[in-house]
This record gives structure tokens, sequence and C-alpha cells, in this order.
């Protein structure tokens, strides 16, 4: 009899200990009735992929695109711009002057940090893949807009959106190399990425809890869908064209939506 | 004994004045500012809203144009390839020139009214006057620097720092200081003081045969070559060739129709710029008239204005439009010490 009131027990602290850890929902302290949140930092946070595991950007590991050839990554970067958080009650919030380089070599670049968000629950994010046209052409810019951060182009001006870089026996040189770009016109290379996270939430309550979005990239999307582009046949795909604007209908997609970590402090 | 410390300190103190006078960073007269609007310019394209040209910063911008540090081996300054005697471009040279002896594609522009426009290159392809220096500095063919290297040499150097600090308050040389630094000197080439102005101040005259030629140009000439400026700051083919070894415009554009295209070039201080075109393959103004009166290639994306053939020039009215041309020249633009390397 004791012993099972300990199982029970044990199952009962077991169960709340769970519950508690999905605290996505938990009803923060309300006031007067309205429930009120603080304004906090969300970390953006990038995992880049190849497939189902977590890319090496050393160039050691092997992997396989779409049309069957192995290749390695040296380096791997992109830009994203343009944040916007979307609010429980479809309204969006955009994060103000935010761009961010992500770069698979970094590790410290792989976390985007909003900062000063407004209190309160969001479903999703929308953010852009590249720089706008506007900080395109309005002059020497700091930050992760840096172009001696080497994403700018220097006769076409405009910036990189994404470079990636690496080796591969389907290349007659051994090598492969993708810088794609392209701010305006025809073949802009500019797109916008739409993140929707239900059934999880995000609650912002700055101090209270933490607040990370985990996104996963996959470079192996880059490579298709709905362009396959094979190493064999373009080994170097760069500047503004056609050919960029192909890889940058392939890298809309490159990001899917992993968890979120949204534990009180 | 204390009279004898005071005036130790007297001479102390004086002989620091003294040094301190030495300093030659005193501000030039304030009667001659380093940009303004000169009369009947249109207005600026406004890119140097966030960046107001200051002496300092003009200074620094200065040094940094002049500064070999600029490319790979030390050996290329801005300067090189844009020499003030030639409105800043590179005389009798056709084709821009690099670090060994490399060379480019393109005849090296003329430098003056920058702020006046709103993209740069022959194409077009820098969108704004801070980054246009990026394109030279990293061109394998002309500085081939990186800009990493660029700030890294900057940094190390025991001056910069101190001039950076002076120009933007802060002693951190960040590619944005650095850009903003040669704009404000870029912008500050302002030439608006040849004959041609004066003439429309109504401090000078034209002769009978340069107003024969300004009357020519006018009818001939100007709406490509627009006043004040002399250029409509367009992109336009205007007959040199049938096919197109240097796509021009269209490399930026990617528009076929935009293919042999080029930006319009200033006529301000033409003569003292040859060679001329986009690849100086012309080496006087008497060629360029003659391109002109007998040489107007009819390709597919030739303008409009020149869909009419060549056109009908007497040999006469050439050496009006030649002596009108002259008068284009701003000889205190070319020898203004401000502006000079030494």
């Amino acid at each position: 009899m004791k012993n099972k009131f300990l199982n029970m027990l044990m199952i009962a602290f077991v169960a709340i200990s769970i519950v508690s850890c999905d605290d996505d929902e938990t009803t923060p302290p309300s006031n007067n009735g309205t429930t009120t949140y603080n304004s906090g930092s969300v970390g953006l946070n990038f995992e880049n992929i190849a497939g189902s595991v977590f890319l090496d950007p050393t160039g050691a590991t092997n992997y396989v695109n779409a049309a069957g050839e192995t290749f390695s990554v040296t380096n791997f970067k992109y830009y994203v711009s343009n944040v916007k958080l979307i609010k429980d009650d479809g309204t969006k919030y955009e994060v103000p002057n935010s761009y961010f380089l992500i770069d698979a070599n970094d590790t410290n670049s792989l976390i985007a940090e909003l900062s000063n968000i407004p209190g309160g629950k969001y479903t999703g994010i929308e953010y852009m893949i590249g720089v706008d046209s506007a900080r395109n052409v309005s002059g020497s810019q700091t930050g992760a807009l840096d172009p001696v951060n080497g994403m700018f182009w220097s006769w076409n001006q405009g910036y990189i959106f994404m470079k990636l870089e690496g080796q591969s026996s389907a290349s007659s040189n051994n090598s492969f190399v993708y810088h794609i770009g392209g701010f305006s016109g025809a073949y802009s290379a500019l797109r916008t990425v739409s993140i929707d996270f239900t059934p999880s939430i995000l609650i912002v309550d700055g101090g209270k809890r933490e607040a990370e979005i985990h996104i996963l990239t996959d470079v192996l999307e880059i490579f298709k869908n709905p362009n396959n582009i094979s190493i064999a046949n373009s080994s170097t795909i760069m500047g503004v064209g056609i050919s960029s604007s192909n890889v940058a209908n392939n890298y809309a997609d490159m990001f899917s939506f992993d968890h979120i970590h949204n534990d009180p402090l | 004994m204390k009279v004898d410390l005071k005036y130790k300190l007297f001479l102390l103190l004086s002989f620091i004045v003294t040094i301190q006078a030495c300093v030659p960073d005193v501000e030039p007269p304030v009667t001659k500012p380093l940009f303004y609007q000169p009369d009947g310019f249109p207005p600026t394209s406004g890119q140097l809203v966030n960046n107001p040209v200051t002496y300092y910063g003009f200074s620094l911008g200065k040094k940094l144009f002049y500064d070999p540090i600029l490319s790979l081996d030390s050996t290329i300054s801005c300067g090189s390839c844009h020499q003030q005697f030639a409105a800043f471009a590179h005389l009798d040279h056709k084709l821009s020139h690099g670090i060994n002896d490399l060379e480019g594609t393109r005849n090296a522009p003329p430098l003056f009214n920058l702020a006046w426009h709103s993209n740069f290159f022959w194409d077009g392809g820098s969108s704004h006057i801070d980054m246009q220096p990026i394109g030279p500095i990293t061109n394998p063919v002309e500085m081939n620097e990186s800009l990493l290297n660029v700030l890294v040499k900057l940094r190390r150097s025991t001056y910069y720092p101190a001039l950076f600090k002076k120009a933007f308050g802060s002693d951190s040389i960040t590619t944005q200081a650095m850009t903003r630094a040669l704009a404000q000197f870029m912008s500050s080439l302002i030439s608006a003081n040849s004959k041609y102005d004066q003439v429309k101040t109504g401090t000078a005259t034209f002769t009978v045969d340069e107003q024969n030629g300004y009357t020519l140009f006018k009818s001939k000439c100007e709406s490509c070559h627009k006043e004040p400026l002399m250029t409509d700051l367009n992109f336009r083919n205007n007959g040199l060739d049938l096919h197109f070894a240097d796509a021009g415009r269209a490399r930026i554009t990617l528009q076929p129709s935009d293919s042999g295209k080029f930006k319009v070039p200033s006529l301000r201080n033409v003569a003292v710029t040859y060679p001329y075109m986009h690849d100086g393959r012309l080496n006087s103004l008497s060629k360029v008239i003659d391109h002109y009166r007998s040489g107007i290639i009819q390709s597919s994306t030739i303008d409009p204005l020149l869909t009419g053939g060549n056109m009908s020039i007497t040999d006469a009215e050439k050496q009006q439009l030649l002596l009108f041309l002259n008068t284009l020249t701003d000889p205190a633009f070319l020898n203004d010490k401000r502006f000079s390397e030494k």
C-alpha cells in the first residue's frame, strides 16, 4: 500500500515535471485581469544542416546533392534581413534595422539577436534572404553590411546575398563557387521567407522567459526545388542573372522551423 | 628666484605655442567653401546628406586619394590614374593602368562635379559615391587590394588614426569612415569657373567664333551633353560599333537594349582629358567631331537622336566648335592647390 502510494506520488511528480516543461501556454502574471508581458530580446538561431545532419563547414565532410554529386562545404554565408515577428492577432512587428550575416564558419554569427521586441505572443516570423534594394544604394554601411565582410560586389555594386563554396569531384577543377545576389529587376535574388511556429507559440516576456527561435538551414535545398543545379554543369554561378535567380528560387525554401526555447527564467 | 621661475615658464609657454603654430593644419579661409552649389547648377544627387564636407574630412580624403597604400603593392594611388592637370582623368592613356602594368578595359574618366551624379563608372555599376572607390581598389587589374587589407594598413600607420579622429571624431578606421572621407574629397572637385561659366555669369564674353561654336553646340550636341553639367547623365550608344566588345550599361541591367550604351561624359574640361570614349579609342577632339561627321555606325541600340546618321558639320563649323569646347576648360580648377597632391 505504502509502496503503491509512493509509486503514485512518483508518477504524479514526473507528470507534473513534464507538464511544467511544456509551459508555452502557462498564464503569465495577470494584472487587473489583463495580461502584460515585458519587452525583451529574442535569439534567432540558425542551425545549418545538410539534409539530416549538421553541416560541417570545414570541408571535411562529404554530402550528396540532388544530382547525385558528392560535395563538401568550405564557406556558407547568407544575409537575413528585414525581420518581422507575427503576433498572435495577425499583426506584424517589424524589427528595426535588422540585418544579419550568418556565417557557418563563425559560431557567433549563428544567433541573430533581436532586441527590444514588444512583449506578447508570436506565432511566426518573416524575413528576407538578402539585403533590400534601399540599403544597396544608400552609401557606406556598417555592421553586418560593412563591405569589408566580403559580401559586396565591387563593379556591379551590390550585396552578395548568399555564398556557398566547396569542393566536389563533379567539377573539373574540383571546386564550386556560388555567389548569389541582385537587388532589383527581373533577376532579383531577394526572397522573403515566412515561417509558422504553430502549434508552438513564442512568448516574449523580458526578464521572465528565455525566447529563442531555432531555424534549420539546409544547404541541400540550394541544389533543388524548383531548379536542379548540377555542380558538373554549373560549378561557378556568380553575379546577377538568370542562374543566380534560379538558385535564389531554390534557397527561398532552405529554411524550416525547428523549435522554440521559451522556458521561464 | 620667483621671477626667474616665471620667466622660465614664460619661455616654455612661448616654445609650446611656437611648436603648435608649426603644425600645418590651419583651416583654409572661409571665403572659399570646399563644397558649394555653383550658380545655375541643378540640385545635387543628395548622396552627401549623411556626410557633409568638412575641412578635416576633405583633407583625409585627399590624403587617401593620393596614397598608394590603397593598392596591393603600394605602387598605385587613385591619383595615379586621375591627374589634376587632366581634370583627374589619365592623360594620354587609353585604358586604366593597374599594378604590375596591368591594363583595364576602360578609359579612366575625369573626376569633377560628382555630387551631381547618382551613379558611377562608364556603365553606372556603382550607385553611390561612397562605394565607388571599392571598384578600383579591389579590381585585380587596378589596385588589386582587399578592403580588409586597406583598413589593416591604415590602422597600422602612425598618422592615419589621428586623421580619422579629426575627421570623424573617432580614431577607429572603418570602411564607412574611409569611403566617406574619399567621397568628401571627390565631391569637392567642383569645376564651374571656365570661360563658358564666366560668360554665363556675365564676367566674360565669347569671341565671334566661340559664340558660333556655342550655337552649333546647342543645335548638335546639347541634347545629350546637357548644360550646365554638359552631360544629361544618361546612358547612350553614340554609334561607335556595330557589335559591342564591351556590353556597357547592359553589363549592369542585363537588358540587351542597353548593349553598347555608356554614360554620356561631361564636356567640361574636355580639351585636357584626351583620349576619348569609354575605351579611349579617339585621341583628339578633332577625331571625336569627325566621328559625328562621318563615323556614326547604326546598330541595334543606336541612340534615337543619332538614327538620322552622320551630322552635317562643315570644316569651318568644326573649328568653331573646337574653339567653343576650349572655353569649357577651367584653369582655376586644374590648378587649384587645395586639390593638389603636394
